[in-house]
């Protein structure tokens, strides 16, 4: 729920600054675009062995490890490239569900 | 309210109580999923996690699934058939009841699916994921039996054996010639990452043989990183000749093992050739393909803009900027997954997330990746953002890509059918 919140305050922030009476833009919830994360990263049952485990993974941590990676502060063979399709709040909901699993 | 009469309306063109006579009798609601590769498993075992009440079915016609992931890697030999053959019995103990006949028949109006074994499923909602079938012909001189001498390893399983094993026989100093197809088909990178698994075979075992594809593209998925890696890894032993260089194949001649390009005819000692393809049989049959024998779906929901309450996913369906790729079928059927449960519910399917990631291996311990995340636009699945590895990166982001790839094959075959 918490993170679903996030979403939709991101949402609504987004909408009041450009001044639209628009309808939101549609957002997937972070639970979906959290449950393409598990496909590398596992529930600890996959068993990876390289990749890092999300569940229980700090929120901060994530969050600085994720804008680090958008923004080209962090190196990365893959991350990079996969961060840059969030915004600040995307990952805000993504840490707070992944810090709560 | 007004959302979900609309919906309901609109999505089943039908009365509500016709449409779904399980729902009308207060039965648990019935999904039928055609398919147990990696759209379909995935897509059965997340309709029953969101809906315990379900009755899922799956459809599979053989008893082991023989995954096209890693099996380049049986072929160059770093890997074994063992690794790549998995059983329905994990995702079976979560409650999805799997069947293992081939589906034959579809009727949308009356909403059953026929096995050929007699059998006639009802369903609220189908699912079919029936991966490819090849378009036998569509290439001169390639059908069934020129696939026994020349193999196309394109499903695996006896023909990755084949494939390996012709290798195995062939002498040091032949030639291995790939003939790749046209857009769209299976696994963009896949005939490339298999040249460099063939070459880590032969560069230990055949030194003196080499490598030609054959390729009617003039671009292809991953290429600058192909190119790095065969010079890198393989100097000399791979040549690639594309559309401008006259390398679009017209005719194969399995008897005198040789292909014929525009570029001219080639002799091979090992000849794979990767066919046209088209959508698995059963979306033809269920009117859910077009002309050219891809499925058109809303990519908000993967049900079919032709046939109203089937779904299609995987390499079956045409979604816009995803490659067919098992983390793409793995990722649409998620998606598909949860719009089904809101449509059971009457409520509105939530905005789905797309995402793919590739991984190639061409040598032990050297690896490299494509990836991207998509979204659902009323023009169809768009990238959000995405890109290949870099080019020149030292030797130990590589290797780390390689071991993501083994990662990644846990991960999906877990969320899959584990
Ligand atoms: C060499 C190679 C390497 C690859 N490597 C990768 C990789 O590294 N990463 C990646 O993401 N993708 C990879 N792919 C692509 C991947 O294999 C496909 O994109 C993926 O399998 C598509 O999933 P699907 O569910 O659409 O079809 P499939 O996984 O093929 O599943 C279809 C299933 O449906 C069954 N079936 C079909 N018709 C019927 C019927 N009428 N009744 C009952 N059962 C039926 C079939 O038996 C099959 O089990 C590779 C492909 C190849 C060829």
């Amino acid at each position: 729920m918490c993170t679903q919140r996030i979403v939709l305050v991101g949402t609504v922030l987004a909408t009041a600054a450009f001044g639209l009476a628009a309808p939101a833009p549609a957002a997937p919830t972070a639970e979906t675009i959290a449950r393409n994360c598990v496909v590398c990263h596992g529930p600890k049952e996959a068993g990876q062995l390289e990749i890092p485990k999300l569940a229980d993974y700090p929120a901060r941590k994530m969050i600085e490890m994720m804008t680090g990676f958008r923004d080209g502060q962090k190196e990365a063979t893959i991350m990079n490239r996969i961060a840059k399709a969030f915004s600040d709040e995307q990952i805000a909901a993504l840490a707070a569900y992944f810090a709560n699993r | 309210m007004t959302t979900r009469r609309t919906f309901l309306g609109a999505s089943l063109g039908l009365g509500a109580t016709l449409a779904l006579p399980n729902l009308a009798r207060g039965a648990s609601p019935k999904v039928v999923v055609v398919g147990g590769g990696f759209g379909g498993g995935t897509a059965a075992r997340y309709v029953k996690m969101l809906m315990p009440a379900a009755e899922v079915t799956l459809v599979e016609r053989d008893k082991q699934f023989v995954t096209c992931p890693f099996s380049n890697y049986v072929i160059g030999g770093i890997e074994k058939m063992q690794t790549i053959t998995h059983g329905y019995d994990k995702i079976a103990k979560r409650g999805v009841k799997v069947v293992h006949d081939e589906a034959v028949g579809v009727d949308p109006a009356a909403r059953k699916v026929t096995l050929k074994g007699g059998r006639v499923l009802d369903y609220d909602r189908l699912v079919l994921s029936p991966g490819i079938d090849f378009v036998w012909g569509g290439l001169e001189g390639y059908d069934e039996a020129a696939a026994e001498i020349m193999p196309h390893a394109w499903k695996a399983g006896p023909q990755t054996v084949l494939l390996r094993k012709q290798l195995e026989a062939m002498r040091d100093g032949g030639t291995v010639i790939i003939v790749a197809p046209a857009n769209p088909f299976r696994c963009p990178p896949g005939p490339y990452e298999r040249a460099g698994m063939i070459a880590w075979y032969l560069k230990k075992s055949k030194p003196k043989s080499k490598i030609l594809i054959f390729d009617p593209k003039e671009t292809f998925s991953k290429q600058a990183l192909f190119f790095e890696s065969y010079e890198n890894l393989y100097p000399g032993m791979i040549q690639w000749i594309g559309g401008k260089q006259g390398g679009k194949v017209t005719k194969v001649d399995s008897k005198k093992m040789t292909v014929e390009a525009e570029f001219g005819e080639e002799k091979g000692d090992v000849i794979n050739v990767v066919p046209p393809q088209r959508a698995g049989r059963i979306a033809q049959v269920a009117g859910v393909a077009d002309e050219k024998g891809w499925c058109p779906i809303d990519p908000k929901t993967m049900e079919s803009t032709k046939v109203k309450g089937v779904h299609v996913v995987g390499d079956a369906c045409i979604a816009g900027a995803m490659p067919k790729s098992g983390t793409s079928a793995n990722s649409q059927a998620r998606n598909a997954a949860a719009a089904i449960v809101a449509m059971l519910q009457g409520k509105e399917p939530p905005e789905p997330s797309y995402a793919n990631t590739c991984y190639s291996i061409v040598a032990e311990g050297y690896g490299f990746s494509v990836t991207a995340m998509y979204s659902a636009t009323p023009e169809g699945i768009k990238e959000i953002a995405g890109g290949v590895s870099k080019l020149k990166a030292p030797p130990k982001d590589r290797d780390l890509e390689a071991a993501y790839a083994y990662d990644w094959y846990r991960g999906i075959m877990y969320d899959a059918l584990g």
